[in-house]
């Protein structure tokens, strides 16, 4: 017998593998090379946010309550609160991307939605949409919007993300509505 | 004997050998090899008759030209049903250097589910349980109404759905009623109204017995409970009622919204009904969720699935995790059957890791994996011989293979974020701050930056000695248990 192969001390904790153990029981480490796997491209590009637009006619009075969203392919309704931004896109749990309105089962992905597409959001009674550089484009009444720009949009307004096409409904009871 | 889908009359070679029809000549051999010394007559048990059809089936078997002959044969006599999953094995190493001290091998089961026939799917026989609280009331109770009308949409006229609400007590607010009747099933939601504490209890035991009263085999019974917040007390009594459930064929999912609710209650209610937990963070999801949860239901491909490990004395079973559709720890114990719960479209995967000890080189069977089920109606079972080549040297460095190391990579990240979880739980709040240090690391490495950086914030608190935030403590384990999805 030549030398006792007792394990594998694991080269970040110390920590003593056993033989043939591929990542540290205790910390992770891949330990055949005794650092990362191998490096993968970062799924998430980071967004450089632009401030809202105000809009002249900002001094709008009216209390903005929440907005119930029309998907014109499927039909269905989304009703969404107006007491935080809104994401729009397709859920990605396994890159954290949790949009409030997730059109994944519109298909979203066949009509070129992106996972980040666009944000809503009110501001002093008015809604606005951006466009968070998506693919595909956002346009409010066929008209398309520059990214990162805020546009403001009304009640019976057409958005359309990609091809997939939605209609906002903004007389919407949401008054009992609270943080989610 | 009992009847299996692969097993349907004696003159079935595959069953006489015990094998499914997928089976390699390696296996065949060595099926032959074993029966046929178990039943050779000159052994004391051994039986002629027994011993004689084990030859006839192996002849025909492991020659390919009679083989091909056979199975079209077979399957024009009806006995060529497939079993609905094709199982799939990877090990860390096809070979090992036969060693004097234990040594770790993994090995991962890949189970995908054969395209089901959408036509022909089983009538799903639901019940809603709906927490219908004080804190559901505005955005929440709003979405759930337009998910359950929207489902009733996308539901069959056969197949039922009843209606439960509950707070501090429960309400039946629709019993189980066929989709035909849509018109009363969709007044039952626009009724539904808020008020009141959260106890799951009543609300469960309301559900399960809906569905108990339609319950037969020729459907797919299933609760969904649906809620915001924490229950207390009753936690036990819920779990029992999941695993009484479970014996019985009913399955139980949860759908955790918002922040507030009791995550590890939610995963046991789940685990012990057979299904899974999910996570609403946002009321909007609800619809997608609750939608995407009922077509899998409506998908199952094999049910009440369990898994049989059986090894050798000198293997251990260290540990067994499913690795998808999600990652979860599984108790599963050598010789004892674990009830897996049902496959649906996504295949399921398990990771199994054995630590073995055997100082001798030669070919061995280090396990062997025993798998149960129904598909439809009929019982089927799958068997895998997890085989390994001992040798006394090793011939040169070997890499596992890749789709082994990327569910290995991901598995540990998960495991540490769990046990930091624990480890708090302990009051270790050096050992809670380190996994979770060491888990947003690992996120860095393979990409999910932003992952990573929720598992940093909440090691910050815990190290500074504040409670993790409920929202990111539900973000970490939600989203690490699905890093090896799609
Ligand atoms: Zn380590």
């Amino acid at each position: 017998m030549t030398e006792q192969v007792d394990g594998i001390v694991c080269p970040s904790c110390q920590q003593l593998n056993l033989p043939g153990t591929l990542f540290c029981l205790q910390c992770g480490t891949y330990l055949p090379s005794g650092g990362p796997l191998r490096t993968e491209q970062f799924p998430d590009q980071h967004l450089q946010r632009a401030k809202p637009r105000s809009g002249d006619d900002a001094q709008a009075e009216q209390q903005v309550l929440g907005v119930e969203v029309e998907i014109l392919r499927t039909h269905r309704k989304v009703l969404l609160s107006a007491d935080s931004e809104i994401l729009v896109g397709r859920l990605d749990a396994a890159h954290r991307v949790f949009p409030e309105l997730d059109l994944t089962s519109d298909s979203g992905l066949e009509h070129g939605i992106s996972r980040r597409h666009a944000r809503l959001y009110t501001r002093e009674g008015k809604w606005y949409i951006e466009d968070l550089d998506s693919t595909n484009g956002t346009y409010v009444n066929d008209e398309r919007l520059t990214a990162y720009l805020p546009y403001s949009f009304d009640d019976g307004d057409t958005l359309t993300l990609g091809t997939l096409r939605l209609r906002v409904n903004l007389h919407v009871d949401a008054r009992e509505s609270r943080p989610w | 004997m009992k009847a299996k889908a692969t097993i349907s009359a004696e003159e079935d070679y595959y069953a006489v050998l015990g094998l499914p029809s997928s089976t390699t000549p390696e296996e065949v051999k060595r099926a032959y090899r074993d029966l046929a010394r178990q039943h050779h007559p000159d052994v004391s048990g051994g039986d002629a008759e027994t011993f004689r059809k084990v030859q006839e089936a192996y002849e025909v078997l492991h020659d390919p030209v009679l083989r091909q002959a056979y199975d079209r044969q077979r399957v024009a006599r009806g006995l060529g049903r497939e079993v609905p999953l094709e199982c799939a094995l990877t090990l860390s190493a096809a070979q090992l250097v036969a060693l004097d001290t234990p040594q770790m091998l993994y090995a991962l089961l890949d189970l995908h589910p054969r395209v089901p026939d959408l036509k022909q799917r089983l009538p799903l026989n639901l019940a809603l349980v709906i927490d219908r609280s004080t804190s559901m009331q505005g955005p929440r109770i709003g979405n759930v109404k337009l998910a359950v009308s929207n489902l009733l949409e996308v539901l069959l006229e056969h197949d039922r759905l009843a209606i439960i609400a509950f707070s501090d007590h429960a309400e039946v607010v629709a019993e189980s009623t066929p989709v035909r009747e849509i018109a009363r099933l969709r007044a039952a939601v626009a009724s539904l109204t808020t008020g009141g504490g959260t106890e799951i209890l009543q609300g469960l035991r309301a559900g399960l017995e809906q569905v108990r009263r339609f319950a037969d085999k020729g459907t797919n019974a299933h609760v969904v409970v649906l809620t915001d917040g924490r229950t207390y007390g009753d936690e036990e009594a819920c779990l029992l009622e999941a695993k009484h459930a479970q014996s019985e064929a009913i399955g139980i999912s949860t759908l955790g919204i918002g922040d507030d609710w009791n995550d590890l209650f939610l995963d046991a209610l789940a685990r012990h009904g057979g299904g899974v937990c999910q996570y609403i963070s946002s009321p909007a999801q609800l619809q997608e969720l609750l939608l995407e949860h009922i077509r899998d239901l409506s998908h199952v491909s094999v049910n009440r699935l369990t898994l049989n490990v059986n090894l050798p004395p000198w293997v251990q079973l260290q540990g067994v995790f499913r690795a998808a559709p999600f990652m979860e720890a599984l108790g599963v114990m050598p010789g004892r059957a674990f009830s897996l719960g049902q496959v649906g479209q996504e295949s399921l995967s398990l990771l199994l890791e054995l630590v073995v000890h055997q100082p001798d080189a030669g070919e061995r069977r280090v396990a062997r994996l025993d798998f149960e089920g129904i598909a439809g109606e009929d019982p089927i079972t799958i068997r895998r011989d997890v085989n390994v080549q001992f040798v006394a040297e090793a011939a040169g460095p070997v890499e596992a293979p890749g789709r082994l190391l990327n569910t290995l990579s991901r598995l540990s990240i998960f495991r540490l974020q769990e046990r930091a979880w624990q480890a708090l739980e302990r009051g270790d709040v050096k050992q809670a701050t380190h996994l979770l240090e060491s888990a947003a690391t690992r996120l860095f490495e393979i990409g999910h930056r932003e992952l990573g950086q929720v598992a940093l914030v909440e090691a910050e608190r815990v190290q500074r000695g504040v409670e993790p935030t409920s929202r990111g403590r539900k973000q970490v384990r939600y989203g690490t248990r699905g890093l090896t999805r799609g």
